[in-house]
C-alpha cells in the first residue's frame, strides 16, 4: 500500500506539473465511466452532452452487463485499472465502501453547490453512506408497490377505489379475486431464489418491526406466515417460488393474476399488454397505521478510491446530478431526490401509478448497507424458500436465518 | 551442435519440440489454473485479494466450513442424482435412436443430422424454451399429461422441490441425447457387417446379435460417452440458471452451479473453489475411464 500511495503522489505531482507546464496546450483530462446503462438510457447520453461542454474533461464510457458489474469491477481494482467513476447496484455499493475502494465524497459533496444530501430520499441516500460518510451519489432509485386488477375487483364484488391497505385485507381480497376456474390467482409477486426474494420479502418483515439484522422477530415470522398462507392455500402461484418479478406481473398484465407487487419498471409494459383498468396502490402494512416500508431498487454513482483526478471526476458527477430533472422525461427512471417533480406523461392510468411510487419511495428502505449482503441475502432467500416449500416452519426457517446472518455480522 | 540442429529438424528433437508445443498450451490454460484453483482452496480469499497471490493460507477451514453447512450434503446428493439420471437418460434414450437410424430407410442420415440440431443450441436457450415448456400453470408439458390423462392437476415442474431437480434433468437428457446419438451411430458404423451375416447364418435371432455382437463391439465408444457424459453434465450450467436457479430451497442445487453462486454471488472464492476442486477430483474419475476406455483406438 505504502507503496502504492508515493506511486500515486507521484502521479498527481507529475500530472499538477504537466498541466501548470503545459497549461497553453490544455490536454483534455480523460475520466472513465463504467455503467451498465444502453445507448438509450441515461449515462451514455448525458456523457455525450458534457464532453460537447468541452469543459477540458474528456469522458470515455464502457458499458458493462448487469452480471459483471461487481466482478469486472474488483479485478479492474485489485488490478489497479480500475475506471475514475462506476455506477454499482445499491446493496453493492458497501461493500466497496468498507474496502476503502470507494472515495469519501463527504467533504466535496459539502462545498458543492449542486449536491445537496436534503433533496434526496433517505432510502438512496443511505445506501451510498457507510460509517456516517458518503460514497457515492444515487443515480436513480425504484420502489415496489402493489398493482391491482380494478376490473376483477368490480367483478368480484370489491370496491376498486378501495384497494386492500393491511395484510389481512390483502389475503383476504386474493381469496376473494383467486378463480381456479378461470385460471386466475389472487395475488402474484416473487420469491425467486436470488436477489429479487429478498428485494420483495425485506419489506415486509420491516414494516413488522423486523430487519436484516432481526429477521427472526415476531413480526417477521407474521410476514412470512401470510406468504405461506398466500401460497399453501394457492393464492398465488407455486412457481412464485421461482419465477422472476417480470415474469410473474407477466401474468398480471394477461390477466391471469388479479394482484401483483412489483415496480415503476412494469408500467410500460402494462400500458402496452393490460387489456383491463388497473391502479397502483402502497404496499399494504400489517395492521392499520403500522409503519410503512417497500424496498429500494437500481444504482449508484461512485469514484474509485485511486482515480488520478478526483476533482474532476466529482466535477463530472455534478454535471450527471445537474441534469437530475430529465432522468424521467428523457429515460424514464425515477430520479433518487425528493425535490424533483415527475412530470405528467398525459396518460393517467401511468401517472396516477407515478404518484403513488413517489409516495412509496418515502417510506424504502436500502438493504443493507452491509457489505456481505449477499451473504445476508442468500440466508434470507433460502428461509424463505424453506418454508414457503412447507420444509420448516416460518420460525425455524428465519431462526436458521439469522444464525447464519448473525455469523456473517460477526 | 551439428548434432543438436539435425536432431531438431529431423530426430528426436522434432517430436520433443511438436509435443512441447501444446504441452506447454495445457500446462498454462489449463494446469496453472487448476492448480491455482486447489491452492485458493486452502486460502482466505475476496474480492480485494484476487488481484494478489500472497493470501493466507488456512489449511483444510473451508473445506470443514464447507461440510459443516446444512445444504452441502444435499447438494452433494443432487449432482450424484443429476449426473446419473442426465447420463442414463441421454445414453438409453441416444442408443435407441441410433440403432433406429442404424437401419436404413430413405432420409435416415438427413434425419440423424437434424437431430444434431439440439445440440447446436445455446444452452440458456434451451433453458428459456425448458423453462416455459415446465411452467406450472400454462406449461405444455402439463398440458400435454392433462390431456392425455397421466395426471389430474398441475405438476409445478420448477416450484415443487420433489420435481424441481428432475425438471432440469429432463432439459438436459433432451440437449445431450443427440450428442450420444451421433457418438454411438459412428461406434455402430463401425462394426464390420460379415459379424452379423456370419451369427444370421448360425441363427442368432436379433436380440442375440444385440447382446453378443453390437454391445461388446461398442464397449469402447460407451466407455467414452459415458465418460464424456459425465464431464459435460458436471460442466451444465446453463439449465439450472435458466429454469430452477437451484430453487426451491437448494433442492434443485448442484455443485457446478453453487460453486458459481458463491464464488460470483456471494464473492466467497474460496469456498467456490472448494467446490470446484471437489468436482475436479469426479471429474479426474471420468478422465480416468474415458482414457482407459478409447486406448483401444489408440493402439488398434
Amino acid at each position: 500500500m505504502g507503496i502504492r500511495k508515493y506511486a500515486m503522489l507521484g502521479a498527481f505531482a507529475l500530472a499538477s506539473f504537466s498541466l501548470s507546464a503545459f497549461a497553453a496546450s490544455a490536454e483534455d483530462v480523460t475520466i472513465r465511466v463504467w455503467s451498465l446503462d444502453r445507448d438509450i438510457q441515461p449515462a451514455p447520453n448525458l456523457i455525450k452532452d458534457f464532453n460537447k461542454l468541452n469543459s477540458g474533461i474528456k469522458v470515455e464510457y464502457r458499458q458493462i452487463q448487469f452480471d459483471d458489474v461487481v466482478s469486472e469491477a474488483m479485478r479492474a481494482y485489485s488490478t489497479g485499472q480500475a475506471p475514475d467513476i462506476i455506477a454499482v447496484d445499491n446493496p453493492e455499493h458497501a461493500l466497496f465502501a468498507s474496502r476503502g475502494a470507494f472515495l469519501d465524497l463527504s467533504d466535496m459533496i459539502a462545498k458543492s453547490s449542486v449536491v445537496k444530501p436534503e433533496n434526496y430520499f433517505k432510502g438512496p441516500l443511505a445506501s451510498v453512506t457507510w460509517d456516517g460518510k458518503y460514497y457515492g451519489i444515487p443515480k436513480a432509485t425504484n420502489t415496489i408497490a402493489l398493482y391491482y386488477n380494478k376490473d376483477m375487483f368490480k367483478a368480484k364484488g370489491l370496491d376498486p377505489n378501495k384497494p386492500p391497505q393491511t395484510w389481512d385485507e390483502l389475503v383476504e381480497a386474493a381469496r376473494k379475486l383467486s378463480d381456479p376456474a378461470q385460471n386466475v390467482y389472487g395475488i402474484t409477486f416473487s420469491a425467486k431464489a436470488n436477489e429479487e426474494g429478498t428485494f420483495q420479502f425485506l419489506p415486509w418483515a420491516q414494516m413488522a418491526g423486523g430487519g436484516y439484522d432481526n429477521i427472526n422477530s415476531e413480526g417477521a415470522v407474521k410476514a412470512l406466515d401470510v406468504w405461506k398462507t398466500i401460497i399453501d392455500e394457492k393464492l398465488a402461484s407455486p412457481d412464485t417460488l421461482t419465477r422472476s418479478q417480470w415474469d410473474a406481473t407477466g401474468t398480471f398484465n394477461s390477466g391471469n393474476a388479479a394482484m401483483a407487487i412489483s415496480g415503476p419498471w412494469e408500467l410500460d409494459r402494462m400500458l402496452e399488454e393490460a387489456k383491463f383498468d388497473w391502479g397502483v396502490a402502497l404496499m399494504p402494512v400489517p395492521q392499520a397505521g403500522a409503519e410503512r416500508s417497500s424496498a429500494m431498487g437500481d444504482f449508484n454513482w461512485a469514484i474509485f478510491a485511486n482515480t488520478e483526478h478526483p476533482e474532476e471526476a466529482f466535477k463530472v458527477l455534478e454535471y450527471f446530478v445537474s441534469q437530475d430533472d430529465r432522468m424521467f422525461k428523457d429515460f424514464g427512471q425515477l430520479p433518487p431526490r425528493s425535490d424533483i417533480a415527475i412530470p405528467a406523461t398525459g396518460e393517467p392510468k401511468k401517472d396516477a401509478a407515478l404518484q403513488v411510487f413517489v409516495e412509496q419511495l418515502k417510506y424504502a428502505k436500502p438493504r443493507g448497507p452491509h457489505p456481505a449482503w449477499p451473504k445476508i441475502s442468500k440466508a434470507i432467500q433460502d428461509a424463505i424458500q424453506a418454508a414457503l416449500t412447507g420444509q420448516m416452519s416460518s420460525k425455524e426457517a428465519l431462526d436458521q436465518a439469522a444464525e447464519k446472518i448473525k455469523a456473517v455480522l460477526g | 551442435m551439428k548434432r543438436i540442429l539435425s536432431s531438431i529438424t529431423d530426430g528426436r528433437g522434432f517430436d520433443v519440440g511438436l509435443v512441447s508445443l501444446p504441452l506447454a498450451f495445457l500446462f498454462v490454460l489449463s494446469g496453472l489454473p487448476l492448480v491455482y484453483n486447489v491452492v485458493m482452496s486452502f486460502q482466505e480469499v475476496d474480492m480485494f485479494s484476487l488481484g494478489s497471490f500472497s493470501r493466507p493460507f488456512v489449511g483444510f477451514k473451508n473445506y470443514i466450513d464447507l461440510f459443516g453447512q446444512p445444504e452441502t450434503w444435499p447438494i452433494l446428493l443432487n449432482t450424484a442424482i443429476f449426473v446419473t439420471a442426465s447420463i442414463a437418460g441421454q445414453f438409453l434414450i441416444g442408443f435407441g435412436l441410433a440403432l433406429f437410424f442404424w437401419v436404413s430407410f430413405p432420409g435416415a442420415s438427413w434425419l440423424r443430422g437434424l437431430f444434431l440440431v439440439s445440440w447446436v443450441m445455446p444452452g440458456l436457450v434451451v433453458g428459456a424454451i425448458w423453462n416455459w415448456i415446465l411452467s406450472g400453470d400454462f406449461g405444455v408439458l402439463n398440458f400435454l399429461l392433462r390431456e392425455t390423462g397421466v395426471i389430474s392437476g398441475n405438476i409445478f415442474w420448477r416450484s415443487d422441490p420433489s420435481y424441481s431437480l428432475w425438471a432440469v434433468i429432463i432439459a438436459n437428457i433432451w440437449l445431450g441425447t443427440s450428442f450420444n446419438m451421433i457418438l454411438l451411430s459412428v461406434g455402430l458404423s463401425g462394426i464390420p457387417k460379415d459379424l452379423y451375416e456370419a451369427a444370421e447364418l448360425d441363427g442368432a435371432n436379433a436380440f442375440q446379435r444385440f447382446w453378443t455382437i453390437t454391445l461388446p463391439m461398442m464397449r469402447s465408444t460407451i466407455g467414452a460417452i459415458v465418460a464424456l457424459g459425465l464431464i459435460f453434465t458436471l460442466q451444465q450450467f446453463d439449465l439450472f440458471a435458466a429454469i430452477t436457479s437451484g430453487g426451491p430451497n437448494n433442492t434443485s442445487n448442484v455443485t457446478q452451479y453453487w460453486a458459481w453462486d458463491l464464488s460470483f454471488r456471494q464473492y466467497d472464492f474460496a469456498k467456490g473453489a472448494t467446490i470446484s476442486v471437489i468436482m475436479i477430483v469426479f471429474v479426474m474419475f471420468a478422465s480416468v475411464v474415458y482414457v482407459r476406455s478409447t486406448r483401444h483406438e489408440v493402439r488398434g
